[in-house]
C-alpha cells in the first residue's frame, strides 16, 4: 500500500517536471527570441550611433567635429544604455552605469561603450533575423513536403531545394527538424550576447575598484575629521570643566592648609568646600565619560544600552534584538548614539505614540531600524539631527536610509559595517 | 553591625574599611572580586554589604549580579551599591524583587560621612537609598500630560526626598520645615500623583513613589 502510494507519487512528480520543463523550456525560448529580435532594432540603433560618431570624427580635421564630438559620444549613451537596461532584465541582474562625471572622452566606460556599439551594429541584426526567421522556416520546410503535389513544378524552399518528389519532401522535413533543433540554442545565444553586453557595459573592475578607494578614502577623511573634532571637544570639555575643577580643590586644600593652626573654622569650610568642588568635577567627567563611551555599553553591551535608552525616552520605545554579537567598540558606541540622536529626533519633532528599534544584522554588519508612528516628513536637511547622524555612519563606512512620507510612518535604517 | 565590603580598588576599599571601623562598625570581610564575595557569603549572613558594580575578572556588572545573587541566598540582605555613574535601569533591577534594604549611590557620596553612614544604617534595616542623581533623572523623565507637573516645587523637591528614600522627620529636617509641613505635602502629593494613601511609612512607601517614577522602564 505504502510502496504504491509512493509509486504513483513518484509517476505525478515525473509528469508534473516534465510540464514545467517543457513550459520554462518555451517561456526560455519566447524571452530569448523577444531579446535578440529587439536586439535587431536596436543593432540599427548602434549602427546610426557608429555613423554619426564616424561622421563627427571625419569633420575633426575641418575644425567643427571637435566640439561636437563630446555631445555625439553622449548621444551613442542613449542605445547604449537602452541595451544595458535589456541585458539586465534578460539577465535578471542590474548592470549599474559606468560614466564618471567629466568629459566623456576621457571616461574608459567610452571606448566599452563603442566596443560594444561594433559588436551589436555587426551580429545584431544577423542573430535578430535569425531568431526570428528559424521557427518560421522550420515550419515551412514542414509545410512544404506536405503540400508539394499539389503545386505543379515543386516548392523551392531554403538552400535552394526544391521540393518536387517524396525523397526531396524527406529531406525538407529534415532540413525543418535541424532548424527546429538550432532553434534550441536560441536561449544560449540571447544569454551570451546579453553576456558581452554585461561584460562591455558595466564598470571595468578596475574603475569599480577604483570608485571604492576613491569613496574609502573621502569617508576617512571624514571619519578623521570626526574624530579630530570629537579630540578637540572632550579636551575643551576636561579642560575647561575637570581641570579647572581639580586646580580650584588644590587650591582651596593648600589653602586650609595654611589657616588649619591660625583659624581652624575657616580651614574646615575651606575643606568641605574642596569637597564639593571634587563632586562637581566628579559629575562633569560622568558626562564626559558617557559622551565618550557609555559605561552602561561596556557592562551590558550594545542591546541591554540600547534598552536603558528606550527605557528614559519620553516616547513609548520598544527594543527588538534580531542578532546580537559582541561588536567593536566604536561601532557600538557609534549605534549607540545613532540610537539617542534618533530617539531626540523623534520626541522633539515626529509628535509620535511609539517608536520600535530593532538591532540586527550579520556577524559582519550591524544593522539599525527605527521606526516611530509620527507625523513623517522628516527632512535630512533641516535642522541637524539627521545629519549628525548620517556623519556618525559615515565615519565607519556606514550608509543611512530615511523614509519619512508626509503622515508617517518615518523608518530611519543605518548599518554599520563591523570589520570582520 | 557586621558588613562585608566588596571594592576592587584598593584605596577605595581601605578607606571604606577605616571610615566604617572608626564610626563603630565591623567589616567581616574586605573582598575586590564577585567571587571571593560570594564565596563569604555562603558561609555566613552579614547586616549589610557595601558593593562596588564593575568589578574583575570582565569588569562589567559582576557587582550588580553578585548582588542579586546574595539576595537569593540570603532573602532581604541588606545590599547597598556603589558606583564611579548610575543608571536608572540598575535601580529598577535592584528593587525589583520589592523586600527592600537596597541602596545605590554615587561612589562620592561616600565624602559626606555622616549621610553616608545614615544611608547605610537605612539600608540595613530595610529601608531605601537611592542617590539623588538616579531620581533626579527619574522625575526628568518627561512624559505626555506628565502629573508631575501639577506638583508644586516644594512638592517635587519632598517627593524627591522620599524617593531617595527618606523618613518624614529627616525631610522636615533636611527641607528645615516642621513635620506637620512635610505631611501635609506628602498628602498633596499622593492626592495629585493617584497613588493610595495609606501605602504606610518605611520602604513600602519608597517603593510606591519609585514605581510611580520609574513607570514604564523596565
Amino acid at each position: 500500500m505504502e510502496r504504491w502510494i509512493r509509486g504513483s507519487a513518484s509517476t505525478t512528480a515525473v509528469v508534473g517536471w516534465d510540464t514545467v520543463v517543457v513550459t520554462t523550456r518555451l517561456r526560455e525560448c519566447w524571452s530569448a527570441v523577444r531579446y535578440l529580435v529587439v536586439g535587431a532594432g536596436t543593432s540599427l540603433l548602434s549602427m546610426f550611433a557608429l555613423t554619426g560618431l564616424f561622421a563627427v570624427l571625419l569633420l575633426c580635421p575641418f575644425g567643427i567635429g571637435i566640439p561636437s564630438l563630446a555631445p555625439m559620444i553622449r548621444l551613442s549613451r542613449r542605445p547604449v544604455g537602452v541595451d544595458r537596461r535589456r541585458a539586465a532584465r534578460h539577465l535578471g541582474e542590474p548592470i549599474p552605469e559606468p560614466y564618471r562625471d567629466g568629459s566623456p572622452l576621457k571616461d574608459p566606460a567610452t571606448r566599452r561603450d563603442l566596443a560594444w556599439l561594433a559588436i551589436h551594429a555587426a551580429t545584431g541584426t544577423i542573430i535578430g533575423a535569425l531568431a526570428f526567421g528559424l521557427p518560421l522556416s522550420a515550419l515551412q520546410q514542414v509545410v512544404f513536403a506536405f503540400v508539394w503535389p499539389s503545386v505543379p513544378g515543386g516548392i523551392e524552399g531554403s538552400f535552394g531545394l526544391v521540393v518536387n518528389s517524396w525523397p526531396t519532401a524527406g529531406l525538407s522535413v529534415l532540413i525543418g527538424i535541424a532548424m527546429a533543433a538550432s532553434f534550441l540554442l536560441v536561449p544560449r545565444v540571447a544569454r551570451w550576447k546579453a553576456g558581452i553586453a554585461q561584460r562591455l557595459l558595466s564598470p571595468a573592475p578596475g574603475v569599480v575598484l577604483a570608485d571604492r578607494v576613491a569613496e574609502l578614502t573621502a569617508t576617512r577623511a571624514a571619519a578623521l575629521e570626526a574624530h579630530g573634532a570629537e579630540l578637540r571637544r572632550i579636551e575643551r570639555d576636561l579642560h575647561d570643566g575637570t581641570q579647572a575643577r581639580i586646580a580650584a580643590v588644590v587650591l582651596q586644600l593648600g589653602i586650609a592648609d595654611q589657616l588649619y593652626e591660625r583659624d581652624p573654622a575657616t580651614a574646615r569650610d575651606l575643606l568641605l568646600k574642596a569637597q564639593d568642588t571634587a563632586t562637581d568635577a566628579l559629575a562633569e567627567l560622568r558626562t564626559v565619560v558617557r559622551s565618550i563611551h557609555p559605561p552602561l555599553l561596556s557592562e551590558r553591551g550594545l542591546a541591554g544600552a540600547v534598552r536603558a535608552l528606550a527605557e528614559r525616552s519620553p516616547v513609548p520605545a520598544a527594543v527588538d534584538v534580531e542578532y546580537e554579537a559582541a561588536r567593536p567598540a566604536a561601532v557600538e558606541a557609534a549605534a549607540y548614539f545613532v540610537v539617542a540622536e534618533a530617539l531626540a529626533n523623534v520626541t522633539k519633532h515626529a509628535d509620535a505614540s511609539k517608536v520600535d528599534i530593532t538591532l540586527g544584522g550579520t556577524a559582519s554588519l550591524l544593522r539599525l531600524e527605527i521606526r516611530d508612528d509620527g507625523r513623517g516628513g522628516a527632512d535630512e536637511a533641516v535642522g541637524s539631527g539627521l545629519a549628525g547622524i548620517r556623519r556618525r555612519a559615515e565615519a565607519f563606512d556606514g550608509t543611512l536610509t530615511l523614509t519619512s512620507p508626509p503622515g508617517g510612518p518615518t523608518v530611519l535604517r543605518v548599518e554599520l559595517p563591523c570589520g570582520s | 553591625m557586621r558588613v562585608v565590603i566588596a571594592e576592587d580598588d584598593a584605596l577605595l576599599r581601605e578607606g571604606l574599611a577605616l571610615l566604617l571601623k572608626t564610626a563603630g562598625i565591623e567589616v567581616a570581610a574586605a573582598v575586590d572580586n564577585a567571587e571571593d564575595f560570594l564565596a563569604f557569603i555562603e558561609g555566613e549572613r552579614p547586616d549589610a554589604v557595601v558593593m562596588d558594580v564593575r568589578m574583575p575578572p570582565t569588569h562589567r556588572d559582576e557587582g550588580l549580579r553578585a548582588a542579586v545573587r546574595a539576595r537569593e541566598i540570603h532573602p532581604a540582605l541588606p545590599v547597598l551599591v556603589l558606583s564611579a555613574h548610575v543608571e536608572t535601569s540598575y535601580a529598577v533591577e535592584l528593587l525589583a524583587d520589592g523586600v527592600g534594604g537596597v541602596g545605590y549611590l554615587l561612589k562620592e557620596r561616600v565624602g559626606k560621612v555622616e549621610r553616608f553612614l545614615d544611608a547605610l544604617q537605612r539600608v540595613a534595616k530595610g529601608g531605601t537609598a537611592m542617590d539623588p542623581e538616579v531620581i533626579g533623572r527619574l522625575m526628568a523623565r518627561r512624559r505626555a500630560a506628565d502629573p508631575l507637573e501639577a506638583l508644586t516645587a516644594r512638592e517635587r523637591e519632598v517627593l524627591g526626598l522620599m524617593a531617595e528614600g527618606y523618613n518624614n522627620s529627616t525631610i522636615a529636617e533636611l527641607l528645615v520645615v516642621s513635620d506637620g509641613a512635610v505631611l501635609k505635602h506628602i498628602r498633596n502629593i499622593f492626592a495629585k500623583l493617584g497613588l493610595p494613601s495609606d501605602e504606610g511609612a518605611g520602604h513600602r512607601r519608597v517603593l510606591a513613589v519609585l514605581a510611580y517614577l520609574g513607570r514604564d522602564a523596565g
